[in-house]
């Protein structure tokens, strides 16, 4: 037990906030915190790609860099700090490659995942995983793919779908097994769609924090080559699981507002508010050493979650109940901000008047979706029970 | 980042575990906690000879020089069974303010004996507020025409005082050499008197009263005037082993309210089929997981001598709130039968709202947390 970074992970993390130095702060970059889909900007992951940066953790046989957990950790904790514009590759390298190593065929590896490690145009994805009733049950999907032939047949509607309106692909989950008593677990495939392809159709959703950030996506008679169905047929529910802990144990969890945090304490130091209002000033300080608390309680867990993969165990139960805590922690992040910076903090936009950079207002709008997305809260909190804690179901 | 153990501790580990379970059970600690004495001689001497009173002292002293994580270890495997012992105000509070600050005949007049378990010291800290006083204690020492030193004073809830042979506290010297200055007195001194006051963990804890005690300047550990800093060194470590014991009750919380549901039954089902159960259990583990990892962070970085106040703060400051609310948890789903003498949970309750209110509760070391942060 020694929960201090080695020198060599020190080092990587200079490296890291040198390039993000060089790269971003030193030019015209306005960080935005947002959803868990950060700003797409294709040169900035070529420029991530070209040192290695995505598929960092995938095996060196399949063009990462078989690097450990911890230290993609330490990457993406240092990029989220400053909301990096990862989102063109991010979901590809989170969740479509690890996917793709462990049940894709081998044109699919060799066709997708060199070009998804150096941010190629072209494979942007997105998830089409939720539907209007399939959401926390999510085996419980109505989108069909009927074989025909060499193709599949998908009918059906997804939605909430981050980053479709622009996405290349999506990762599906569709039923392909239509027998009477078969259990939803065994009736689902994955499969790459093409986002081009005649009979889709993506329609927008606004969010409460008035952005375009998810949509729905309509799927009319879509043929979709059997050469994109991902791993076994009617294996697409197993699969999911085995992928989703990957998806839960990120740092970015704990993040996503990380500059309403960093902007807070100084607004705090530089403000001096503890000359002005001394009774508010003890109260926010008791109230910012809490979160900070919970941030470091938070940052361990992911550590500990990404170590645990490190070490080759199945981080399921451990992977939910972290991100149970991070996401209720960045909720009570924007509450509090919001709290100790008084009325002013409610004018949008970083309008005059606006006590931070960042658009707090706006931060606070986007929180419901942290304890939804990836996983409800609760349904973490099941698995825990069930999976980790052995309790009966 | 390295959050395993060697070999050589999960060796460690069980060989605590394993004298633990079998020596300490939910009725000794009853009784530890309803006789003055409150503590078992007979494990003293047995733990004594185990070696585990010196597990961080130098071998000259009788000590076997492991690490602070192996220390850390013992006392999360001691915490499971919440038992009580002068272990941690003898041999790590005392041991590590005399290892700290002793001159060289203290420290073989004292650690030795600390670590055969002959004699057992403690540290007194409160004052009659209850508060850690050591930067201007509340105690008078004057020095007279011999050079002898007098004290006059008093210390609230001192561990083990009554059983103790001598006791450590910071008075505050009188003329013109001054300041806080530590001593050890000798416990059976004239001038001493010890009164044992019942408290929610047993009775242990004492009132010491020094009427006129007379010390000699062989008993002042450092320098006049600096037993503040004497006694700041040591508190990064106290507290962590504070925050170890917590983490051991905190998994005995955990365990046992995970196993007592998936055995009652109602309405025709283990409790813990419920799914407003299963949630209070995956809260029970997502506490306990979040201050384990906050309390080895902090001994992590004590252990190799790193900086330190900022992970202290947050580990007591974590420790304080989440075995508390664990305890409270445990309690609900333990029901009715949680809420007697007989079982033991109970034990864990009242374990956990002690060792909150020692060494500063969350609101405390937030405010210190705040400081090292710069606000």
């Amino acid at each position: 037990m020694r929960l201090i970074f080695t020198k060599v992970q020190d080092e990587f993390r200079s490296e890291v906030r040198q390039f993000i130095r060089d790269k971003l702060l030193n030019r015209d970059f306005k960080i935005q915190s947002k959803g868990i889909i950060a700003d797409c900007n294709i040169e900035f992951s070529k420029e991530m790609g070209d040192r290695g940066w995505i598929g960092f953790t995938w095996p060196k046989t399949h063009w990462g860099q078989g690097r450990s957990y911890v230290e993609k950790t330490i990457l993406n904790e240092e990029l989220y700090k400053v909301q990096a514009p990862i989102g063109y590759h991010f979901l590809a390298d989170r969740q479509v490659g690890p996917a793709l190593i462990h049940f894709g065929s081998e044109w699919q590896k060799e066709h997708f995942l060199p070009r998804i490690a150096k941010a190629e145009k072209g494979v942007l994805f997105c998830l089409l995983f939720s539907e209007p009733d399939a959401g926390s049950d999510l085996a419980g999907v109505s989108t069909t793919a009927r074989k025909e032939g060499d193709y599949y047949i998908i009918n059906g509607q997804k939605v909430w779908s981050s980053e479709a309106h622009i996405a290349d692909y999506g990762w599906l989950l569709a039923k392909t097994n239509f027998d009477e008593g078969i259990s939803p677990h065994n009736a689902c495939s994955e499969f790459m769609l093409d986002m081009h392809l005649p009979g889709v159709k993506v329609r927008p959703l606004i969010n409460i924090a008035g952005e375009h950030s998810f949509n729905e996506v309509f799927m009319d008679n879509v043929r979709v080559h059997k050469d994109y169905l991902v791993g076994q047929e009617n294996g697409g529910f197993k699969q999911i699981m085995a992928q989703v802990d990957y998806e839960r144990a990120g740092i970015e969890r704990l993040m996503q507002n990380y500059p309403v945090y960093d902007q807070l304490l100084d607004h705090m130091k530089i403000k001096q508010l503890h000359n002005k209002r001394a009774e508010l000033y003890e109260w926010a300080k008791d109230q910012v050493a809490q979160l900070e608390v919970e941030f470091q309680t938070g940052r361990l867990l992911c550590y500990y979650t990404a170590w645990l993969i490190d070490q080759g165990q199945k981080p399921t139960s451990q992977a939910a109940l972290c991100k149970v805590f991070c996401t209720q922690y960045e909720q009570r992040l924007n509450d509090v901000a919001m709290r100790i910076l008084g009325p002013k903090s409610l004018i949008r936009n970083g309008g005059t008047g606006a006590p931070l950079d960042i658009d707090v207002a706006s931060c606070y709008l986007w929180q419901p979706s942290y304890t939804l997305q990836g996983g409800s809260v609760e349904v973490l909190k099941n698995i825990v029970a069930v999976r980790g804690l052995r309790l009966p179901r | 980042m390295d959050f395993g153990f060697t070999s050589e501790q999960k060796m460690l580990r069980n060989s605590f575990k394993e004298f633990f379970a079998k020596e300490c059970t939910p009725d000794l600690v009853r009784e530890l906690w309803s006789n003055q004495r409150g503590y078992s001689e007979q494990l003293w001497k047995k733990m004594a000879k185990l070696g585990w009173l010196g597990l961080i002292y130098d071998e000259q002293y009788g000590g076997s020089e492991c690490s602070f994580i192996d220390l850390f270890i013992l006392f999360e495997e001691m915490g499971k069974t919440v038992l009580p012992s002068p272990l941690f105000t003898s041999a790590v509070l005392s041991g590590l303010v005399i290892h700290e600050n002793g001159s060289d005949a203290q420290k073989n007049s004292y650690l030795a004996s600390i670590i055969n378990g002959q004699k057992i010291l403690t540290l007194a800290l409160l004052n009659h507020a209850g508060e850690l006083d050591f930067h201007s204690p509340d105690i008078e020492a004057t020095v007279d025409n011999k050079g002898d030193h007098r004290l006059n004073g008093s210390r609230w809830l001192v561990p083990y005082a009554n059983v103790a042979d001598s006791i450590l506290l910071c008075a505050d010297v009188i003329g013109p050499h001054n300041g806080p200055t530590l001593y050890c007195i000798d416990a059976k001194a004239e001038g001493v008197s010890c009164t044992p006051i019942k408290t929610l963990c047993g009775m242990s804890n004492c009132l010491v009263e020094l009427d006129n005690v007379r010390a000699t300047p062989d008993e002042i550990i450092g320098d006049i005037g600096s037993g503040n800093v004497c006694i700041e060194k040591v508190m990064p470590k106290g507290i962590i082993m504070k925050c170890a014991e917590m983490v051991g009750g905190a998994l005995r919380v955990l365990d046992s309210t995970v196993d007592y549901v998936k055995e009652r039954r109602q309405f025709g089902r283990p409790l813990g089929a419920f799914q407003a159960v299963q949630h209070m259990c995956a809260d029970l583990e997502t506490l306990y997981m979040g201050m384990r990892l906050c309390a080895y962070q902090a001994a992590s970085r004590l252990d190799l001598n790193m900086a330190s106040d900022k992970e202290v703060a947050i580990a007591k400051a974590r420790c304080s709130d989440t075995y508390k609310h664990m305890t409270w948890i445990a309690q609900q789903l333990f029901g009715g039968i949680g809420f007697t003498e007989e079982y033991h949970i109970q034990l864990y309750f009242k374990h956990a709202k002690e060792c909150e209110l020692l060494f500063g509760d969350s609101s405390y070391h937030r405010s210190k947390l705040a400081d090292s942060m710069g606000l």
